[in-house]
């Protein structure tokens, strides 16, 4: 018998019942969104500091990354570091070197929620390139924003800084940074929401995260619509949770008078 | 105990100092004068060495700030800066904006930093307001936190780069008030500034400098009195007409009239 009118209750249940799934994807791509955030965020820190006070040769070392991450696709990034290793490994094996262990390690746990038994990849080589080649690529993306806000600070806080005695490295630290930080939180903000929804390209190099899921849902219960859907709301929702959070560190950080 | 010789500075094609020499004295105050662009901040920035000279010589009490290999930070930290446009910590509290050297530079305690910089706020008349965050301030207030600022490193010398000339026209009285007290207690400084009265009450020297040379020095008597050069006489004309008694404004207003 074939389904002939559209019954979304009954769809939408039959979806959540695999939501032991749905839990597993999402903890991996809040797993890979957090790290790549966090990880980026120092790593972009880093770019943006070396491409503002860095001189003229490192100022453009960092510059010519960041261009670089900011001109070539996302995807390609991530299969390059995928890749590379086996690539390396050729080459090693042909030296009779020892050849990098591959997918020889990764640690699962199982979590007991209810009557599930959810197995959760915490970390293997697959999770490891998808972090690395996102914090990488948001590295890039959040040292402009970062840099932008520098800037907007204005030499003259520096300069009043060093006047007093204060080290450039001090200067940075105590007067430009805690004003640029406050400063790049409404532009950051888009990295911040943008970054989720490049979590799943890891879907290509086989890391099962929420899109993996829904695409392992659908296969067994062919609820197409309903199951992208709920992946969309849920993508929904995290992301204007991020969005409102920020508004309000936004707010509380903000520094009274300006 | 300042001592500048032959000092040449250029950004690029353009020659900003060529060749300025002079001396400061123990507790006496210099001001310098003169057009917009002639090189009067960067012979600050080049005195504090935020910016050193390219040809020169710096002398602090004796020590040769253009030494290679010398402690750049620590030379700042005796030579105090004020701003024309006050460059306070946005960030930081007016407290903190005066005990933050204290703090980083002199290492002194949380608590005895935080004593000295409400003493120095207290100097300026600012310690009701050490709450207070720079943007809450007006201008004139923040330039009295920017000199507390200064004070604070109980610096050799204090440099102000025309610390009114951003203020409104109410709120300059204020600033020079406190400029003055601490001309009389004893503290070396140059100033730049147009701010004749100022001048006449406490320079014991004026340079008017012109395209990065000092044209012509003197007592403040000497320039009011008896300039010599042609574009002091004009340039002071000017500034009779901008902070003066309105005098020459009239004067010419009504030559145009009468035409
Ligand atoms: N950092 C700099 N880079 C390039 N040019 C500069 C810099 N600082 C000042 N100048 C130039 O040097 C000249 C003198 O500037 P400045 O010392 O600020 O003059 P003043 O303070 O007397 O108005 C100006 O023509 C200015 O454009
Ligand atoms: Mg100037």
């Amino acid at each position: 018998m074939f389904q002939v009118l559209p019954q979304p209750i009954e769809d939408i249940l039959r979806v959540l019942e695999y939501w032991d799934h749905i839990l597993a994807g999402f903890l991996t791509t809040m797993e890979l969104y957090g790290g790549a955030i966090v990880m980026g965020f120092f790593l972009g820190l880093l770019l943006a500091l070396l491409r503002q006070y860095g001189g003229f040769i490192i100022s453009r070392i960092a510059t010519g990354y960041i261009e670089f991450i900011r001109g070539t696709p996302l995807l390609a990034q991530l299969f390059f570091i995928y890749f590379l290793p086996y690539s390396m490994n050729a080459i090693l094996e042909a030296q009779g070197l020892f050849p990098i262990p591959i997918g020889k390690w990764s640690f699962q746990t199982d979590i007991i929620i209810l009557d599930r038994i959810i197995t959760y990849t915490i970390f293997d080589h697959r999770m490891l390139v998808g972090l690395l080649t996102l914090a990488l690529n948001s590295a890039a993306y959040q040292a402009e924003y970062i840099r932008g806000a520098i800037k907007s600070v204005g030499t003259g806080q520096l300069l009043a800084a060093q006047s007093l005695g204060m080290s450039r490295l001090a200067s940075i630290r105590h007067v430009v940074l805690p004003q640029a930080l406050r400063r790049v939180i409404p532009a950051w903000s888009n990295e911040a929401a943008y970054l989720p929804k490049y979590t799943v390209v890891v879907f290509f190099i086989g890391v099962v995260d929420l899109f993996g899921k829904a695409h392992f849902i659908v296969a067994n219960i062919f609820r197409t619509l309903t199951t992208y859907c709920i992946i969309a709301l849920i993508f929904l929702a995290l992301i204007t949770i991020i969005s409102k959070v920020l508004d309000f560190v936004h707010k509380r950080t903000s520094i009274p008078g300006l | 105990m300042l001592r500048i010789v032959d000092g040449w500075k250029s950004y690029g094609d353009l020659q900003v100092l060529k060749g300025v020499s002079f001396e400061v004295g123990e507790q006496e105050v210099k001001v310098i004068f003169g057009p917009s662009g002639s090189g009067k901040s960067t012979l600050l920035r080049c005195i504090n060495m935020l910016d050193p000279l390219d040809k020169g010589e710096v002398h602090l009490r004796e020590q040769n700030l253009m030494a290679p290999g010398i402690n750049l930070n620590a030379i700042r930290a005796r030579i105090g800066m004020v701003f024309q446009h006050f460059n306070l910590f946005a960030h930081l509290k007016a407290i903190d904006n005066v005990s933050i050297g204290l703090r980083q530079v002199k290492k002194l305690p949380k608590e005895e930093a935080r004593a000295k910089a409400l003493e120095m706020l207290n100097r300026v008349k600012m310690a009701e307001w050490v709450d207070h965050y720079p943007a809450q301030l007006s201008g004139g207030q923040q330039q009295r936190v920017g000199i507390a600022r200064a004070l604070s490193m109980e610096p050799d010398v204090i440099l102000f780069d025309e610390p009114t000339s951003a203020l409104d026209p109410e709120l300059i009285g204020e600033v020079l008030q406190v400029m003055l007290d601490i001309a009389k207690s004893g503290t070396t400084m140059i100033v730049v500034t147009h701010e004749m009265g100022f001048a006449r009450a406490v320079a014991s020297e004026m340079l008017f400098l012109d395209n990065g040379v000092i044209v012509e020095r003197g007592t403040p008597q000497h320039f009011f009195v008896s300039p010599k050069s042609e574009r002091v006489k004009q340039f002071l004309k000017q500034l009779d007409i901008l902070y003066g008694s309105h005098k020459e404004l009239l004067k010419r207003s009504n030559e145009e009239e009468s035409k």
